[in-house]
């Protein structure tokens, strides 16, 4: 097997470069859309058959073992080509949790099939009351036996109705002191009679989210994960590592790429006043990227990130946004036009730019969440 | 050694340095010294500028073959920063990267260099010239048989200096020239600044001057010379927000209002959250853009740089000094409170060099050039 971490950090980006250079299937590269797992699946086989599934997994449970240094350039690498996510949510969430929290029974049935994607998994976090309020939340799973019954509803499910198994945070006590307390981690397959899965449409006409609804949901006593009600706790340490990548500049540079491209060919340079936007745009991407620099370096001399980190998704996602509503300007009147606008010999859709942006500051911790977080963990501001 | 420990070796020595820096500007007084010498006769402190120059302030990115550090402008930006949080008024930046930057490009072997490297004399830097609508944009300035006519603006540390190191037009191409401050035929008009400082216009009839270079390499010297400078004037303006910043954290923690500490209302803790991710992009923008113009020969990108640091570092101190006034509230207003002397300096470092309407636009040009070619 493969030590990667042994391998210089120039050496490494090479062979992911060029793995994903030569196998990446050219009309999967820069998708607008989330594909459901049957459009993705050859490549799926592909990483698969490499062992390149779950990048941040030990070894020995099948991922490659990266550390951080390697991680971020296997993401980065990956964002350059315009590689799909997938439907990572089992190696992104369910893996690590199983394999600091689970048993080794969990762990020798979940994790082959979590890297196969024989489960496809959704996270069954929000509620209609609890969003920003996480800890609000009021599904409830109670022991009968040797099951759990669930009720309650999820909402805001990416690609539920395309998926095997839902991961979800339930309260099991409902009478302990805090609502921190009293939360379960557990897991459940979808295609039974208690769940019922309604599609939610969203600004940009897709349907990536979904409404899950628990009526008397049923899940073995053993898809409990860790100990009972100590889910909110173990949530929490999953996110220790998305909160750099939430922040990579990525997004914004590849859309202020797509705005030079339109905005040349619209002749919107001509224009001092988009000139000095434009300016302005890239220069905040060109900054925000010298201090994520600054956190990689942290991560790759091995230290931990602090809650400032949050400063990176805060910025990044505002600019992301204020490049794609430039985009929308340099359209002029075709401003509200659906479908590639034609520029050049290319179409280019200007308005599916816009939408992608929209959530980014709502999902990850709306960013007026991460403000306080900032507050408060940083800068010490009294409540 | 690989790359990685040369970095955390170089980041112990900027670490080091940035501590002894600190610790003159701390023990001569700290901010309180920029009240003081508001419009003071002399304009700066010159022991305290000799007591730089011993620590290498003035050289920190000067080859050390010519008397410098030899650490790079990521140096001199860590002496820029500390300057800039006690609103030093020691003309450092035009002396490190204007006089300094001058000097050492055209002649290192002349004494001024070493006196300048020493802190011992002040030249202060004259090679802009008004025009109609601002900064003129040819040189009309003469120089010829040893004499100058014509007039310069904008000339920052005149007070104090010994001399002016004037760049003016000469027989074959730009002359870099030396004025003694008592010359015979000079009037020096002075310009009152927001900070207290003045700067002044020089106007020369027939000014007895000593020619110390002529030709193409002045106004190559010139350039990067600015960008230095540029550059340096956007760490400055990196210290002063950020300790704006904090002057302005430490008030909204303790000033009470409705029974508790203003910074416990939210709105206020997010447009103080806001300041601060300013300020650290600022402060990773402009030191990253300093480590560039350590690692390239290139005056273009070199220059690109200068502007995208000095571009940030107008957006932020404006953003953070202004926001600063307004979380002080009524007392922000006063001349009393410190946090008004950031407001005061930064309209000044800002207006310096160019602000950053005007550093965008070069930056974009710069990028399409580099890109055209």
């Amino acid at each position: 097997m493969t030590d990667w971490n042994q391998m210089s950090d120039a050496e490494f980006r090479k062979e992911v470069r060029r793995f994903f250079e030569t196998e990446y299937p050219a009309e999967l590269r820069n998708l607008s859309h989330r594909p459901k797992f049957a459009e993705i699946e050859h490549w799926h086989k592909k990483l698969h058959a490499k062992g390149w599934v779950a990048p941040a997994w030990p070894a020995e449970y099948g991922g490659m073992g990266l550390n951080a240094a390697k991680l971020l350039i296997f993401y980065e690498e990956q964002q350059r080509w315009g590689i799909v996510r997938g439907r990572d949510m089992g190696v992104q969430m369910v893996g690590p949790l199983i394999i600091k929290y689970g048993t080794q029974a969990q762990k020798d049935y979940w994790l082959p099939r979590i890297l196969s994607c024989e489960t496809i998994w959704c996270q069954g976090y929000s509620e209609p009351g609890a969003g920003s309020d996480l800890a609000n939340l009021r599904t409830r799973a109670a022991l009968e036996g040797d099951e759990f019954v669930i009720n309650g509803q999820k909402i805001w499910t990416t690609m539920a109705h395309d998926s095997t198994h839902i991961f979800m945070l339930v309260r099991t006590d409902p009478n302990a002191p805090k609502k921190q307390q009293g939360i379960s981690f557990l897991l459940a397959r979808m295609d039974q009679p208690g769940i019922t899965v309604r599609t939610i449409k969203t600004l940009a006409g897709e349907e990536e989210f979904c409404e899950v609804f628990l009526d008397n949901a049923r899940t073995p006593r053993e898809n409990l994960v860790g100990e009972m009600n100590k889910g909110w706790t173990m949530a929490k340490a999953l996110l220790s590592f998305e909160r750099i990548f939430i922040g990579s500049p990525n997004l914004a540079q590849n859309a202020l790429i797509q705005l030079e491209g339109f905005a040349r060919g619209r002749g919107a340079f001509e224009d001092p006043v988009f000139r000095d936007r434009f300016a302005q745009a890239a220069l905040d991407v060109e900054d925000h990227a010298a201090l994520y620099t600054r956190f990689a370096d942290q991560l790759k001399r091995g230290e931990t990130l602090g809650s400032d980190v949050s400063m990176l998704k805060i910025w990044v996602t505002e600019t992301f946004q204020r490049i794609t509503e430039l985009m929308v300007e340099a359209a002029g009147p075709d401003g509200g036009t659906l479908g590639p606008l034609q520029v050049g010999n290319v179409g280019m859709d200007v308005l599916s730019s816009f939408y992608k942006a929209r959530p980014t500051t709502i999902y990850g911790g709306a960013n007026e969440i991460q403000r306080n977080i900032l507050a408060k963990a940083v800068l010490e501001l009294p409540d | 050694m690989t790359s990685t420990d040369m970095t955390s070796q170089n980041q112990d020595e900027l670490r080091l340095f940035r501590e002894s820096v600190r610790t003159l500007f701390d023990r001569a007084g700290g901010v309180g010294r920029a009240r003081k010498l508001r419009g003071a006769p002399q304009g700066w402190d010159a022991g305290l500028m000799r007591e730089l120059a011993e620590a290498g302030a003035f050289g920190a990115a000067i080859p050390e073959k010519q008397g410098g550090l030899g650490m790079g402008l990521v140096a001199a930006g860590v002496v820029a920063e500390e300057a800039g949080r006690v609103l030093a008024p020691e003309p450092i930046v035009a002396m490190a990267g204007l006089t300094i930057g001058l000097l050492y490009r055209l002649c290192p072997a002349h004494a001024a260099l070493s006196a300048a490297l020493e802190g011992n004399s002040v030249l202060a830097p004259a090679w802009q010239e008004r025009g109609p609508r601002g900064v003129a944009q040819t040189r009309a300035c003469r120089y010829t048989d040893g004499k100058l006519d014509g007039r310069k603006a904008w000339v920052v540390g005149s007070r104090g200096a010994s001399g002016y190191l004037v760049v003016a037009q000469g027989g074959a191409g730009p002359v870099l020239a030396l004025v003694q401050k008592g010359a015979a035929n000079l009037s020096i008009e002075e310009r009152p600044q927001a900070d207290g400082s003045v700067m002044a216009e020089l106007a020369f009839n027939g000014t007895p001057a000593e020619r110390l270079a002529e030709g193409a390499a002045v106004e190559t010297a010139l350039s990067e010379a600015v960008s230095d400078a540029t550059a340096l004037a956007a760490a400055e303006l990196v210290g002063l927000s950020e300790r704006a910043f904090e002057i302005t954290l430490d008030y909204i923690k303790t000033r009470e209002q409705f029974d508790k500490p203003i910074g416990a209302f939210q709105v206020l803790q997010h447009r103080a959250v806001d300041q601060r991710i300013m300020q650290e992009v600022a402060a990773a923008g402009i030191r990253e853009a300093l480590a560039r113009m350590d690692q390239t020969n290139d005056p273009r990108q070199r220059a690109r740089q200068a502007s995208r640091a000095k571009a940030r570092a107008c957006v932020a101190a404006r953003k953070i000094t202004r926001e600063a006034i307004q979380l002080h509230g009524a007392v922000g207003y006063t001349d009393e409170f410190d946090i008004g002397l950031y407001l005061n300096r930064a309209l000044v470092l800002t207006a310096w060099l160019g602000d950053d309407v005007y550093h965008r636009r070069l930056w974009l040009e710069a990028r399409e050039r580099e890109e055209a070619a």
